[in-house]
């Protein structure tokens, strides 16, 4: 419409959003930034320390299991769950009976708080009187139950696939991304003789591929923002098997270890702008910036 | 045969010209398995819970695996004494209310100005907005505790509300801004010539008009709300201010070998996420459908 006329206006409709975001995120990423630098603990001085903090994070063991662990959250989730759920909504997108009630049914748990999903796999997972391990042994498989979450080996995959297997906030999206193809592809593919499969590789995948991407994008982000089952569930152990960034930062935090705790968040953002920014090199032309517009 | 098809959808002439090989039948079988592995997950734990808390703790503790004997409703009187859950669920009713009642208030004026106007550096502020989502607000627990801290607000649902709304700013005004720019300028333009400002252009047309964006973006920011553990975590101390996820945390240590007991409190206080799923299912569906399809 017309410029200028209202630009009192536009500046007062803009003025409370633009507070709150200068205050909460602008402010927030220069300060985590800054803080880093400096061996500050909440009071007095903040005395510029370099890149000590960094040097001091990366040689914790702690830390490097928290590092490697995201990177693990981060590609399971981008990789796998986007995989599962591009799986499920090419049979959905077919519209098979109840394919609506499906749709929905998947989707419930993403409703669900993480803390209860945490609490309800904990009862999952429990060594005595735990869904998995009493089915094991009414099965007569006692060898195989485990103490799921206390073992080394299978606390991690054990808290990833409390999440992974939860595939309906991309199912959804990829769903409308699938459904959006135009069918006369479909159909033209069917009469030069394409059998489901072949339909599903040489039209769906392409044609899907950008909304795929945004999908992995999310997902990655989710997983490097990973915290309250990994919390509730483990908290980090054992021996750091499960440990992440967020869990690392949160204790810092707590022992008011300012600076560190910055460097490990900045590291956090560092991290998931790198892992989500290569990704989107390696898989589309348009840059994420492109994206977020529209 | 793709005369008879016409009708149906194409997906559908599968079905309808599909032969009875062994490769079709294997096909199905294999789509159905997945398709019923993935209800499994999902709904199977969830009524596993359920039936749990009908059973006595002792019935259990002897056979996690069996149904219940009769309907026990005790172990909700308890869920409820035990938990204090009316207080964690007032707290959460208040913070979530409220956070989705400012964050569609200021979003929606923000929305209007992107969708309805055009100035010079508008593109730049929507892309740094829109960009929000992506950063991992995990890592800004410090700042977020300092700024809250700061302003006299630790340990109050004020504070958490502030924070709340503060988060939600990139997905509501990426919802908002895209459901306003698909209203159409002419009523505005009647509005316009009949004498209305700008705040009457915004109150009294786009914002009606909008109603079903922010019904979509409001369920976003509050089941995020209802929902969040980390900041309620980080920014409460004392029982008074406590959240339902905060909580749930505490249940282990409340109800300690009462586990029917705890199963009740986990469930009920699932049951308002049910609810509000179950009435706004479509607009949380399209709200996802529309972001996939625009970007």
């Amino acid at each position: 419409m017309t410029l200028h006329k209202h630009w009192k206006g536009i500046a007062l409709f803009l003025l409370p959003v633009g507070v709150m975001y200068v205050t909460f995120f602008i402010y927030p990423l220069g300060y985590v930034f800054v803080v880093s630098l400096t061996d500050y603990r909440g009071f007095g001085a903040m005395e510029f320390v370099g890149l000590a903090n960094f040097r001091r994070i990366f040689g914790m063991t702690n830390f490097q299991f928290g590092l490697r662990n995201n990177l693990i959250w981060a590609l399971s989730l981008g990789f796998g769950q986007v995989a599962l759920a591009a799986l499920v909504a090419m049979i959905l997108a077919r519209k098979p009976p109840f394919w609506r009630f499906l749709r929905t049914a998947y989707f419930l748990p993403n409703v669900i708080s993480q803390v209860a999903i945490a609490m309800l796999w904990y009862t999952i997972y429990r060594e005595s009187f735990g869904l998995l391990n009493t089915t094991l042994r009414a099965m007569g498989l006692d060898h195989l139950a485990l103490n799921w979450l206390g073992n080394l080996s299978t606390a991690l995959p054990a808290v990833i696939l409390q999440q992974l297997l939860y595939i309906g906030y991309f199912m959804i999206i990829l769903l409308a991304g699938v459904m959006s193809i135009p069918r006369s592809l479909y159909e033209s593919a069917e009469i030069d003789g394409a059998n489901v499969f072949q339909q599903e590789v040489f039209i769906t995948i392409p044609m899907v591929k950008d909304i795929a991407v945004v999908a992995m994008t999310l997902a990655m982000a989710f997983g490097i923002r990973h915290f309250e089952a990994t919390f509730l569930l483990t908290g980090g152990g054992p021996a750091n098997r499960t440990m992440t960034l967020g869990i690392l930062l949160h204790r810092n935090l707590h022992a008011a270890n300012y600076g560190r705790a910055s460097a490990i968040s900045a590291v956090l953002i560092i991290v998931g702008a790198l892992i989500i920014g290569l990704t989107r090199h390696l898989l589309t032309t348009r840059s994420a910036i492109e994206d977020v517009k529209q | 045969m793709s005369g008879q098809v016409a009708t149906v959808s194409p997906h559908d002439s599968v079905r309808l010209g599909g032969h009875r090989t062994p490769r079709v039948v294997l096909a199905k079988a294999a789509k159905w398995s997945v398709l019923a592995l993935f209800l499994i997950v999902t709904l199977f734990p969830l009524l596993w819970l359920l039936l749990q808390t009908f059973k006595t703790n002792a019935e259990f503790v002897m056979n996690p695996l069996a149904l219940p004997s009769g309907f026990h409703y005790q172990n909700y009187v308890d869920a409820v004494q035990i938990s204090g859950l009316p207080r964690l669920l007032m707290n959460s009713v208040i913070v979530s209310s409220a956070s989705t009642a400012i964050n569609m208030l200021i979003c929606s004026m923000g929305a209007f100005v992107f969708a309805r106007e055009r100035f010079k550096g508008q593109q730049l502020i929507v892309t740094i907005i829109l960009a929000g989502v992506l950063v991992p607000i995990i890592a800004l627990m410090l700042p977020y505790y300092r700024i809250i801290r700061g302003l006299g607000l630790f340990d109050s649902l004020a504070g958490l509300t502030l924070v709340y709304v503060a988060i939600n700013i990139p997905i509501s005004t990426f919802l908002l801004q895209g459901f306003m720019k698909s209203i159409p300028f002419e009523m505005e333009e009647a509005g316009v010539i009949d004498g209305c400002n700008f705040w009457q252009r915004y109150w009294l047309i786009v914002l009606p008009l909008s109603k079903l964006g922010i019904v979509t973006a409001g369920t976003f920011v509050f089941l995020f709300s209802w929902n969040e553990f980390v900041y309620a975590l980080l920014l409460t101390a004392s029982f008074t201010t406590r959240t339902l996820q905060l909580g749930i945390r505490d249940f282990q240590g409340q109800f300690f070998t009462n586990y029917t007991g705890m199963y009740a409190a986990i469930t009920l206080s699932i049951i308002p996420s049910v609810i509000v799923y179950v009435f706004f299912h479509e607009r949380i569906i399209s709200g996802l459908t529309s972001g996939a399809l625009k970007t």
